[in-house]
């Protein structure tokens, strides 16, 4: 059977599938994508070349949906069509299942702006069928360890498999990712100056301390968290690479994350991008979201946002609009409580959520759910990596700790550890039983309420909680941004 | 009561939950008010094994271990009459594969180990991955009625004992030391090697206390240890124990 052939079969089948699905009122966009992969195994490509615009691609460890959906809104601000793959949906048929679901029966890409975030071991495949116009790096931490072996291969693996052609979007902050950019003509940076919470030491990564490409051991000036931070090699003279786009006087505001831009102009013309000209100061930018991650989720996606021309009052925008992801410091008003609804999924992100409740200080309900199903990582010794120490040794007051899921037991012990008194720990693996011994708790106005779930926990206690909840959670208004 | 625990290459062998291990030794000893000393070594640093009581080699990634063969192969003499003088010793994962006489590459070169124990690695095609459960060789004689370990396993290298050596264990669940010969592991003189990698101990509490004790002993101290409420680590072992076999 001839390629175009399969392909026209492919696209049929597949995007017929997807409205039986609907007319079942079922979602999904992942089996159609299965389909349409199986009968045309160059689906993607047929696709991708005869798409006119703009494809993005976005990869790394964290950050990637974030990313990805701040890009979307601020894009959308700005007037544009955008069509991207759903949350977890980052593996092929994923990713065929939404350019189906944006593609007409007669084969064209309605949209002029293709975003597609991309697990980390896809890239390669991926880039094998398309080859995108941009490409965002986000960060690399050590995350679901058993599936890809070790972090350095997946970092081989992501590096090799970028096309020449693609321009790249990079963290200039985490050297893992920027020595990316070495040996490249086209790579765009974007970091931090400072963080409220940057520091000299740093002694909860270890991942990254040693420069990629001679091995030495990096010497930080700076350490924002994790491996990221201002670095540089004594050895072969790797160091972080000057950001096209810089953030200073970084805040931490009840309503979100405040920040300004120091944007470096000259890239718009031609391709020079490493040399030094005056910097433009941008006006405030706010994001409504917590956790300084979010933060490297908004300069990647305004990165990426001025790469592809768009104006900096769509970015502040853009921003400004986006709505928290699934799980990504979601909020949920309870009859008995308010409450913040996080993923966590491997050390650095964990890290980046203790410090979030050390900044807010106050007393704390926190339900912990562990799954070690496939799409959480087998391996749960991650959880050692937390550093849960710090919420005891910053004298917080803990006062309702509930363990759930799969691996209840394992979390409830790694607390035992860390100093936390075992009378106030319980172990619930029932998920809704879990939800419901949480609200049974007093919890008084003035304290906090955390669900933290690892992939597999997160919807089911979205769901969960969706069903108690009283009314949709507040989406921030334009005069509080005023405010600032 | 004072034990020094030499932490080998922390910047280095320190993958992935290690950190468990010794948070674990830290606790079981701070419970029974024994000053347990960790002293992390790093590379080029001159220490003297025979004033160490117990010594903590972790995993580490490929990268990392091309490193250390050249500045632990220098003092291999010194590690290898410290062993046979009773240093205690747990090796995990690729600090386990380090103690043995080589490890052979896919492409079938050589790399030589630090020859201490009569055992070798030879690199594999396919990762050995997931929940391990095995039976203890010699039962603790600790008052928990734990006769397994748990954990979890990541490696590629397949490890075969030389005649006459004892594995720490046998397979219930899981690949081991090769996936072939249904052993985990090694005990040798006070050396406790293994490929279960990251937090050991925390679930295995008697394997933690054995290794204490082996290190009181040696010292001279009394070690009959102080009982501990182990409930939490032993309800986590056996939901491994009951959910894996």
């Amino acid at each position: 059977m001839g390629m175009r052939i399969r392909f026209w079969l492919a696209l049929w089948s597949g995007k017929l599938i997807s409205i039986a699905l609907r007319i079942l009122g079922k979602k999904g966009t992942t089996f159609p994508g299965l389909v349409a992969n199986k009968v045309c195994p160059d689906f993607i490509k047929f696709l991708g070349t005869s798409f006119q615009g703009e494809i993005v691609l976005i990869t790394g460890t964290n950050g990637k949906t974030t990313t990805n959906n701040m890009l979307a809104s601020i894009l959308k601000t700005a007037d544009k069509t955008v069509a991207f793959n759903r949350e977890g949906a980052n593996m092929l048929p994923g990713i065929a299942g939404a350019l189906l679901q944006n593609t007409s029966f007669g084969g064209r890409v309605k949209k002029s702006y293709l975003l597609l975030e991309v697990d980390e071991a896809t890239v390669p495949r991926l880039c094998r069928q398309l080859t995108p116009g941009w490409a965002v790096v986000t960060n690399f931490f050590p995350d679901q360890l058993d599936r890809f072996g070790e972090l350095d291969t997946t970092i081989k693996l992501v590096q090799e498999a970028l096309p020449p052609s693609t321009k790249l979007i990079l963290n200039a902050d985490d050297p893992l990712v920027a020595q990316i950019g070495l040996n490249r003509t086209q790579a765009f940076y974007y970091g931090a100056a400072s963080l409220p919470v940057s520091g000299s030491k740093n002694p909860e990564s270890r991942e990254g301390r040693y420069c990629l490409p001679c091995g030495h051991e990096l010497f930080y000036e700076i350490f924002h968290y994790g491996q990221l931070g201002i670095y540089r090699c004594e050895q072969c003279g790797f160091k972080r690479p000057q950001p096209h786009i810089e953030a200073r006087e970084v805040r931490q505001k009840q309503n979100g994350i405040s920040f300004r831009l120091s944007i470096r102009p000259e890239y718009r013309e031609g391709d020079s991008y490493g040399s030094q000209t005056v910097t433009q100061e941008t006006g405030k930018y706010l994001i409504p979201l917590q956790g300084y991650y979010n933060l490297y989720n908004a300069l990647a996606a305004v990165s990426a946002a001025e790469c592809l021309g768009l104006s900096r009052e769509d970015c502040k925008q853009g921003l400004l609009k986006f709505v928290s992801d699934a799980g990504r410091m979601e909020q949920f008003a309870l009859p008995s409580c308010q409450l913040t609804l996080t993923l966590v999924k491997n050390p650095t992100g964990f890290n980046q959520v203790v410090s979030t409740l050390i900044e807010l200080g106050r007393p704390m309900h926190l339900l912990l759910a562990i799954n070690d199903l496939a799409a959480d990582g087998r391996d749960i010794s991650w959880l050692w990596d937390v550093d849960f120490e710090r919420l005891v040794s910053d004298g917080l007051k803990l006062k309702t700790v509930i363990c759930s899921g799969l691996r209840a037991e394992d979390m409830a012990l790694r607390l035992k550890y860390a100093d936390w008194s075992e009378d106030l720990i319980s172990i619930n693996k029932n998920l809704k039983e879990a939800v419901a011994e949480l609200e049974a708790k007093q919890i008084l106005p003035n304290e906090v309420v955390f669900v933290l779930p690892t992939y597999t926990a997160l919807f089911p206690l979205r769901e969960i909680l969706n069903s108690k909840k009283v009314s949709s959670s507040p989406i921030i208004s334009h005069t509080e941004v005023e405010g600032l | 009561m004072k034990l020094t625990l030499y932490h080998l290459y922390p910047d280095l062998l320190d993958f992935y939950g290690d950190r468990g291990n010794l948070l674990t030794f830290k606790a079981r000893c701070r419970w029974r008010d024994i000053d347990l000393q960790i002293h992390p070594v790093s590379l080029g640093e001159n220490i003297d094994f025979t004033q160490g009581d117990i010594l903590f080699m972790g995993g580490g990634s490929d990268r990392e271990q091309n490193f250390l063969i050249q500045d632990l192969s220098s003092r291999a003499q010194e590690l290898k009459q410290a062993v046979e003088d009773g240093l205690v010793v747990l090796a995990i994962g690729g600090g386990y594969q380090l103690l043995g006489k080589y490890y052979q590459t896919v492409d079938g070169h050589k790399v030589p180990g630090l020859e201490i124990i009569d055992y070798y690695t030879v690199a594999g095609s396919k990762r050995m991955i997931g929940n391990v459960i095995a039976k203890v060789a010699n039962p603790a004689h600790s008052k928990t009625d734990l006769n397994t370990l748990v954990g979890f396993e990541n490696h590629a290298g397949k490890t075969y004992l030389g005649s006459g050596l004892s594995p720490l264990a046998e397979i219930v669940r899981g690949y081991g030391n090769n996936g072939e010969d249904g052993l985990e592991g090694v005990r040798y003189k006070n050396v406790w090697g293994t490929y279960l990698q990251g937090p050991l101990l925390p679930k295995n509490p008697h394997l933690a206390d054995n290794i204490l004790r082996a290190a009181l002993k040696r010292r001279d101290y009394n070690s009959d240890l102080r009982m501990l409420d182990d409930s939490l680590e032993i309800r986590a072992h056996k939901a491994i124990v009951k959910r894996f076999s």
